[in-house]
């Protein structure tokens, strides 16, 4: 006998409790606030803390986009997208503007999101000083007395060893003025469109049982020092060589052909809407 | 007919979490209530709210004495249990409570602690209707610049809620319910200008 599942996939209890986290992580910004993580059925460490969130939140009108890395093709993306839809029967887009709640790895769409949309980030690992301090009751203390000496001197010493800071993802911010949180490994170009952002973003790290949020209009400043400010990867002169766009997260890849850099749109949806745009155009001046 | 325990709590808690992120913004529940209609001495939204949010893994707290049955009610609804106001994580405050019982309330009820913020209260608070007309000016995370919201929190109450909330993160969050199923949220980060806008 075949039963049918739960919507949402979660029991009733399961998604009041997580609910309960997310309430309190929205009142708290920036703070981690500590859930009983489920078991899913997907591996620990591969978007559970996000799918609980958006399995918590999600209901039947929901449209849902999730993107993994910025593409909406690739195989964690798809997997939970399958999920999320066999156990609500949620419409799955993948145009940004189209979606309700947006599950992300990675990346923060390049199209702005609105005040009806809600942007839910997985994140592997939510504890910005776990690099200096292992314990975990030690880092809840570092947090509780507002001491991120630790979040400032792993920049540091990146800036002794490499002469900038050399964060290459997950650039510590500021939430708020008072916590320093862990923004899950998006670029450093994504950081500054967590401050003041329309949406309110919802971060779950289900390996860790922790989620916190960003409410909208959120003062969100990355850790920078005066004389080091606080700098985005920059792709000055290169553009995507399928949609010519410029001002976006650049991919670099080899062509196997003659080994030059080639640049490539990292939001896939965001590239493909372009090139659709371009054909609309093409299309309908080419109809006599 | 009866309230569909998955969907229109998941509509309800979606309203709640939209109020909670944009302080000041109100939100409506009217067609969950409808449903609802539970002949209980509370407005509907107040026990739809606590529908939502409370399970055997909470406590809550009524301030209200003579309300035996409306506990029993949300005991038996929810399975959580009820508690004094200095332990509950919800607390529910009806029209009938005076501003003495609840400043009252307000002093003794979990606040959290520094190591963890969220072991705070939650109030469910029931308001005369709740309108952004006029009223309170608010400011914080969520409000883009100002907002204003008007409830039936007097003075007094707002001074002993601000106090509660003096020492960030630790604090209480509320939820306002009206008779007319509105909500509108209060988390701990608002700061709510003493005098009022006209």
């Amino acid at each position: 006998m075949k039963t049918k599942t739960q919507f949402a996939f979660f029991d009733e209890g399961s998604k009041k409790e997580i609910r309960r986290a997310i309430l309190k992580a929205v009142c708290i910004p920036g703070y981690q606030v500590p859930f009983a993580s489920r078991e899913m059925p997907i591996a620990r460490g591969w978007g559970t803390g996000g799918l609980q969130i958006t399995l918590s939140i999600i209901g039947k009108s929901d449209v849902l986009k999730v993107i993994d890395q910025g593409a909406d093709e690739s195989v964690n993306a798809v997997s939970i997208k399958k999920l999320v839809h066999s156990t609500t029967g949620v419409e799955l887009v993948e145009r940004t503007q189209d979606a309700t709640i947006i599950q992300s790895r990675h990346r923060i769409p390049e199209v702005p999101l609105t005040k009806e949309q809600i942007l839910v980030l997985q994140v592997p690992e939510p504890e910005p000083l776990r690099k200096v301090e292992a314990r975990e009751f030690m880092t809840k203390i570092l947090h509780s007395e507002n001491d991120y000496s630790g979040a400032w001197l792993m920049l540091f010493e990146q800036i002794m060893k490499y002469g900038r800071t050399a964060t290459g993802a997950d650039h510590p911010v500021y939430v708020n003025n008072r916590y320093v949180m862990a923004p899950s490994p998006i670029p450093r170009f994504d950081n500054p469109k967590m401050h003041q952002s329309e949406a309110l973003i919802l971060l779950g790290a289900g390996r860790e049982k922790k989620i916190y949020a960003i409410p909208p209009f959120t003062d969100v400043e990355s850790l920078a020092f005066d004389d080091y400010p606080f700098t985005v990867e920059s792709f000055e002169g290169k553009h995507c060589h399928l949609c010519g766009a410029t001002d976006v997260f650049l991919d670099e890849l080899a062509d196997n052909q003659t080994g030059e850099s080639l640049f490539q749109c990292n939001d896939t949806s965001y590239c493909m809407d372009r090139l659709n745009a371009v054909e609309k155009v093409e299309v309908e001046g080419s109809y006599v | 007919m009866a309230i569909d325990q998955v969907h229109d709590l998941q509509a309800v808690y979606r309203e709640l979490l939209h109020s909670m992120s944009r302080p000041g913004s109100i939100s409506f529940i009217q067609e969950t209530v409808e449903r609802a209609g539970h002949n209980l001495p509370c407005y509907d939204a107040t026990f739809i709210c606590a529908m939502t949010l409370l399970d055997a893994e909470v406590t809550f707290h009524i301030l209200s004495k003579n309300n035996q049955d409306l506990i029993e009610k949300i005991s038996e609804y929810t399975l959580a249990s009820y508690a004094p106001a200095s332990e509950a994580d919800f607390i529910i405050i009806l029209r009938e409570d005076t501003e003495a019982e609840i400043i009252d309330c307000m002093e003794q009820c979990k606040i959290g602690n520094l190591i963890d913020p969220q072991k705070s209260s939650t109030w469910i608070i029931e308001s005369t209707p709740l309108s952004n007309e006029r009223g309170r000016l608010l400011s914080g995370p969520g409000i883009k610049t100002t907002s204003t919201l008007k409830a039936s929190f007097t003075e007094a109450l707002w001074q002993t809620r601000n106090e509660c909330t003096k020492e960030y993160p630790l604090g209480i969050d509320m939820i306002f319910t009206d008779e007319k199923a509105q909500l509108v949220c209060v988390p701990r980060t608002t700061k709510i200008e003493m005098t009022e806008v006209d």
